[in-house]
């Protein structure tokens, strides 16, 4: 197991403000390729609802959640955010390789927990983060980028509170990390 | 009462208009042959070449993944058949203008040469390997004496199988996807790139991946060549060619083919292995996957979407 190394001797980052600037770059280009803008957790819940939906058509179109998805046919997974996702996992592939970042699988957690630990709180955390993303309807890209760079009030919330939440919940939690 | 009885050849459920009898069986099968037919054809290669040394997983660990699969294939087209009894009358018969009967003579030929290829390196593999019976002996010191011309046969009987699991498709003149002369090279050339894949999987050996990875990136160039071949074939065509060409031009199969079989499956790994040639590090299992998932997506995209293009009338 690789322990947790602050330094991340060889790899590159970006600097991150510049990277924040790309991002919003990003946005025109994603507007002016597919005319909408870009966002992560929907492919999730697309593939949700087509898991449901394969496994019991019946249960999956009386549900009112996952109903709300699910057409004739046409397969939820039939969503360019689906394709969208799939792209960000070769860009990123591909970014990793040349700048040198992808190595054999590992767990990366803080030097005074152990990686069992780091699992069991990465798995909570994305089940809130699951749950948090429908009742905003949107993550990180979908709602509070995408939101906000429409000037829609609610992605503006969504930004700003999953920013002061993780200012709070970070020093509450920093046990974790140093 | 006046009655009138039709008799059309246009409405045999199954057959005609749409056909409907091949399922997962034959695709899946497809895919096993050539991939087969690659691991076995550089394997044989690699030996006839003396680099037999330098190729370990390439010429004795990976055919034995081409028995396997080989036989799981078998098992896979002889749950196909109706009339599964009747099999045997398969080889009642050599009859060299049809491709069934190629392939059925080619596979009872490579199957058990396969196994025996694998049983011939038993004992470098394992080194406490005892065949027991001294007969087996005898037999295995007669192949490996005869290992060279063991390995020609073994090429050409790759490379029949390899163009036979897409002539068999091209042979159906009433399927116009189907019906091109390109698929025979084709699925040889995408056989023998799934082939390479799995062999690089297998290989801990940095100078055998790169070889493999090599001759694999020239293999699927000249896939990459065939499909605009293929493609510009039936735009050229008439119009029953260019109809069947339309089911990957905004068609049902759009999205399966040019993303899942010629971006993921093709153009993704290519690139990944040009940057691992160029001395990047990239995880050693994930082109191979994608090679292999885009060539078993291939052939059942090309098997599905064969059977519902059809003569215009």
């Amino acid at each position: 197991m690789i322990k947790y190394n602050s330094k991340r001797e060889g790899t590159h980052y970006l600097n991150p403000y510049l990277g924040g600037v790309l991002m919003g770059l990003l946005m025109i280009v994603t507007i002016f390729i597919s005319g909408r803008e870009l966002g992560i957790s929907g492919a999730v819940k697309d593939t949700v609802v087509e898991t449901a939906h394969a496994i019991s058509p019946a249960a999956a179109k009386a549900h009112p959640y996952y109903g709300m998805y699910i057409k004739d046919g046409q397969s939820p997974m039939h969503s360019w955010l689906v394709f969208e996702v799939l792209g960000v996992f070769i860009g990123a592939l591909l970014s990793g390789i040349i700048y040198k970042r992808v190595r054999k699988p590992f767990v990366e957690h803080g030097p005074s927990i152990s990686s069992k630990r780091r699992l069991v709180v990465a798995l909570i955390g994305g089940i809130l983060w699951g749950f948090g993303t429908r009742l905003g309807r949107g993550c990180t890209s979908g709602a509070a980028l995408s939101g906000s760079s429409t000037f829609s009030f609610g992605g503006v919330m969504v930004m700003l509170l999953i920013f002061a939440s993780a200012y709070l919940f970070a020093w509450l939690f920093r046990k974790l990390w140093t | 009462m006046k009655e009138e009885l039709f008799v059309s050849g246009r409405n045999i459920p199954n057959i005609d208009p749409y056909l409907n009898i091949w399922h997962w069986q034959i695709p899946f099968y497809l895919f096993l042959g050539g991939l087969a037919a690659g691991i076995i054809f550089f394997a044989a290669y690699f030996v006839v070449s003396g680099k037999e040394k330098e190729m370990p997983a390439t010429v004795k660990w990976a055919p034995i993944i081409a028995s396997i699969v080989l036989v799981i294939g078998l098992i896979a087209l002889f749950s196909d058949l109706k009339h599964k009894l009747y099999f045997w009358q398969l080889y009642t018969i050599i009859r060299p203008t049809s491709p069934m009967s190629w392939g059925a003579w080619t596979l009872m030929a490579i199957t058990p040469l396969s196994i025996v290829w694998v049983a011939s390196y038993m004992k470098e593999m394992f080194p406490k390997w005892d065949w027991k019976f001294g007969f087996l002996n005898h037999f295995e010191a007669f192949v490996i004496k005869y290992r060279i011309p063991f390995s020609w046969i073994m090429m050409y009987l790759a490379i029949i199988l390899g163009v036979y699991t897409g002539i068999l498709l091209s042979a159906f003149n009433a399927r116009p996807l189907w019906n091109t002369s390109i698929l025979g090279p084709l699925f040889l050339v995408s056989g023998f790139s799934t082939g390479l894949a799995a062999t690089m999987w297998i290989s801990n050996n940095e100078h055998e991946r790169k070889v493999l990875s090599r001759i694999d990136i020239v293999f699927i160039l000249i896939e990459l060549f065939l499909i605009i071949h293929l493609f510009m074939g039936f735009m050229a065509g008439t119009a029953v060619k260019t109809e069947a060409f339309q089911l990957f031009l905004g068609g049902e199969f759009t999205i399966s083919f040019w993303v899942f079989v010629v971006l993921l499956g093709l153009v993704f790994p290519a690139t990944l292995e040009t940057l691992e040639l160029w001395g990047y590090h990239v995880p050693k299992w994930i082109p191979p996957l994608l090679i292999l998932f885009g060539g078993l997506i291939f052939r059942f995209v090309m098997v599905e979407a064969g059977q519902i293009t059809r003569f215009l009338y």
